[in-house]
């Protein structure tokens, strides 16, 4: 995957409808729901033993840079516009993941060897994403601080989704992942349908690792 | 960041537990209010009662909570939903200033702002069941029971909610909870709350910074019929081991729902059934012993003429330790070891 260099200002870029994301490149990616016997406790995996995981299946992504920040378009396809708790449902995510040591492994979100970060979106905070670090399943914490912006759209039964975070974050190292033009790092991807009550590990993601290139 | 194993979460060494004699409650609401302004005054909070006294028959708050699922159904974890904030109602706002300042005079009257309430926390209060003159109904205060089989703490993935070695009270770390809610599809008991604007889960903490100090949670001191004993479940020389243990004519409320719940409940006799040309047909409480076998098991009948029997020997001027027990000619007797009195404490 690319982030492709833009010479955008990252206001433009913010809007998820803006039509320079166009001529962004999308990857369609193919979402899996997390697997059942990973579900950390037994009530849950007896709740969900008859119940679908992971309903959003296809997400796109368009990866950017503008040497200042970088961005990710993110979109997918959901019927309905979840952004409370008031229900039985919960709020829309989606969230982007990444090693903070090379191997940490994406299934068991890290492990106590090897840390991963991840900028956490919800609807019911459509402007704010978390910055949070985690080692293993059940064990993620928000960082003290959050750089990542998000500005997100819903329409006709489509999220669109940006979110934005600087390159330069050299004051958060072992907390969010440092990257800079011309290198990369793996990236992985989720998306929880609120509406059909997933949350936590109840969600779709990418199901492998995919390397991100930031464009020199 | 170490995942500590999960039964290791629910056990404890001790268990504080709570007896609440039904015959005595009259629904004055002391105890929900009790603990009301002491611990849910915090931002969320405001539609939050961690104790509720409701009218039975009834839907309960929230509104069918028994129709909710939760709990284990032969030792395998029943699934459950989580309410609604719809039914939990309550928490609502009115139009104080209004009615106070406005000028309107008796134009106005106190009502909530916003939209009509449609539940809220004793909405249906003294409805209660029956036809007239054989209507019937008794009141159930509720709170979380600190479950000995804890299914709220085996159910969420963080393991933020935990079970004091000391006391059983069940507790959650605010810190770690991230709004996920299993623990409230959970509870077969919908106790557990949850907090929209901090976006945790809130419960019963069992008064445990009084229980620390030797203090009865605020309910159970607070009720003004003695009715609500405190102690040790393992105390053989208090009211709570003789109570559940020794006499068995204290329950648990909906014991199949398999969480092994540490409040009890001396089920409520009934007055008469009056037959149609006004007399009084003793065989047939009012209170169908159906429905108290549908809240409290089959064990309700043994616990009933269990009391009926012990009633009997006192109006004969026999000694009843039962029926000493139960009459609480000293208050403070409720609550040992927690009988110290909150005003003596210091709280730095």
């Amino acid at each position: 995957m690319l982030a492709k260099k833009v010479a955008l200002d990252s206001k433009t870029l913010l809007d998820p409808a803006s039509p320079e994301w166009e001529k962004v490149p999308a990857e369609t990616i193919n979402m899996g729901g997390t697997p059942l016997a990973s579900q950390p406790s037994r009530y849950i995996r007896t709740a969900w033993a008859d119940r679908p995981i992971g309903k959003v299946r296809f997400l796109d992504v368009r990866a950017a840079h503008n040497g200042k920040d970088l961005l990710f378009h993110l979109e997918w396809r959901d019927e309905s516009r979840d952004a409370d708790y008031s229900g039985r449902g919960f709020p829309d995510g989606a969230g982007v993941l990444f090693p903070l040591n090379g191997d940490a492994p994406l299934a068991s979100m890290g492990s106590e060897e090897a840390a991963v970060n991840a900028w956490f979106w919800q609807a019911d905070e459509p402007e704010a994403a978390r910055n949070v670090r985690a080692q293993g399943i059940g064990t993620v914490e928000d960082t003290e601080k959050s750089r990542i912006v998000a500005r997100s759209e819903w329409k006709d039964g489509t999220w669109r989704l940006v979110l934005s975070r600087p390159l330069a974050v050299a004051d958060q190292k072992g907390e969010t992942v440092q990257v800079a033009a011309g290198g990369s790092t793996k990236v992985a991807f989720a998306v929880w349908e609120g509406g059909s009550g997933e949350r936590a590990g109840i969600k779709a993601f990418s199901k492998q690792w995919r390397e991100l290139t930031l464009e020199g | 960041m170490i995942m500590v194993p999960k039964d290791e979460l629910m056990k404890s060494d001790r268990q504080v537990a709570m007896v609440f004699d039904l015959n005595k409650c009259v629904g004055c609401q002391t105890c929900s209010v009790a603990c009301k302004v002491l611990w849910m005054r915090d931002e969320g909070m405001d539609y939050q009662w961690w104790c509720t006294v409701n009218t039975q028959p009834g839907r309960g708050h929230p509104r069918d909570y028994e129709n909710m699922g939760g709990g284990y159904r032969d030792g395998v974890p029943f699934p459950g939903i989580r309410p609604t904030r719809e039914e939990w109602g309550g928490g609502w706002d009115f139009n104080y200033d209004e009615v106070f300042y406005s000028g309107k005079g008796p134009s106005v009257y106190l009502k909530p702002l916003g939209e009509p309430p449609t539940w809220g926390p004793n909405w249906d209060e003294d409805q209660g069941g029956g036809e007239y003159p054989n209507s019937f109904f008794f009141y159930l205060p509720r709170l979380c029971n600190h479950c000995t089989r804890p299914i709220c703490i085996e159910a969420c993935p963080r393991n933020a909610m935990y079970k004091r070695k000391e006391d059983g009270i069940v507790l959650r770390d605010e810190t770690r909870c991230r709004g996920y809610q299993f623990c409230l599809e959970a509870c077969p008991y919908k106790k557990v709350y949850f907090n929209y604007v901090k976006k945790v889960s809130q419960h019963c903490i069992l008064c445990y910074p009084r229980i620390e100090k030797g203090v009865a949670p605020a309910c159970a001191r607070q009720c003004p019929g003695r009715l609500v004993f405190v102690g040790y479940l393992d105390d053989k020389n208090g009211p709570i081991h003789k109570l559940v243990n020794e006499w068995e004519v204290a329950l648990p409320l909906h014991p199949e729902y398999g969480t092994i719940p540490n409040m009890f409940y001396i089920p409520p006799l009934a007055p008469y059934r009056l037959n149609d040309d006004g007399s009084i047909d003793e065989s047939t409480p009012r209170i169908p012993i159906e429905y108290l076998e549908r809240l409290f098991g089959s064990r309700v009948n043994k616990a009933l003429d269990i009391l009926k029997a012990e009633m009997a020997k006192a109006r004969r001027k026999e000694q009843s330790e039962l029926m000493d027990m139960l009459i609480v000619y000293k208050w403070r007797e409720l609550f040992k070891p927690f009988d110290r009195d909150p005003a003596e404490l210091q709280w730095k």
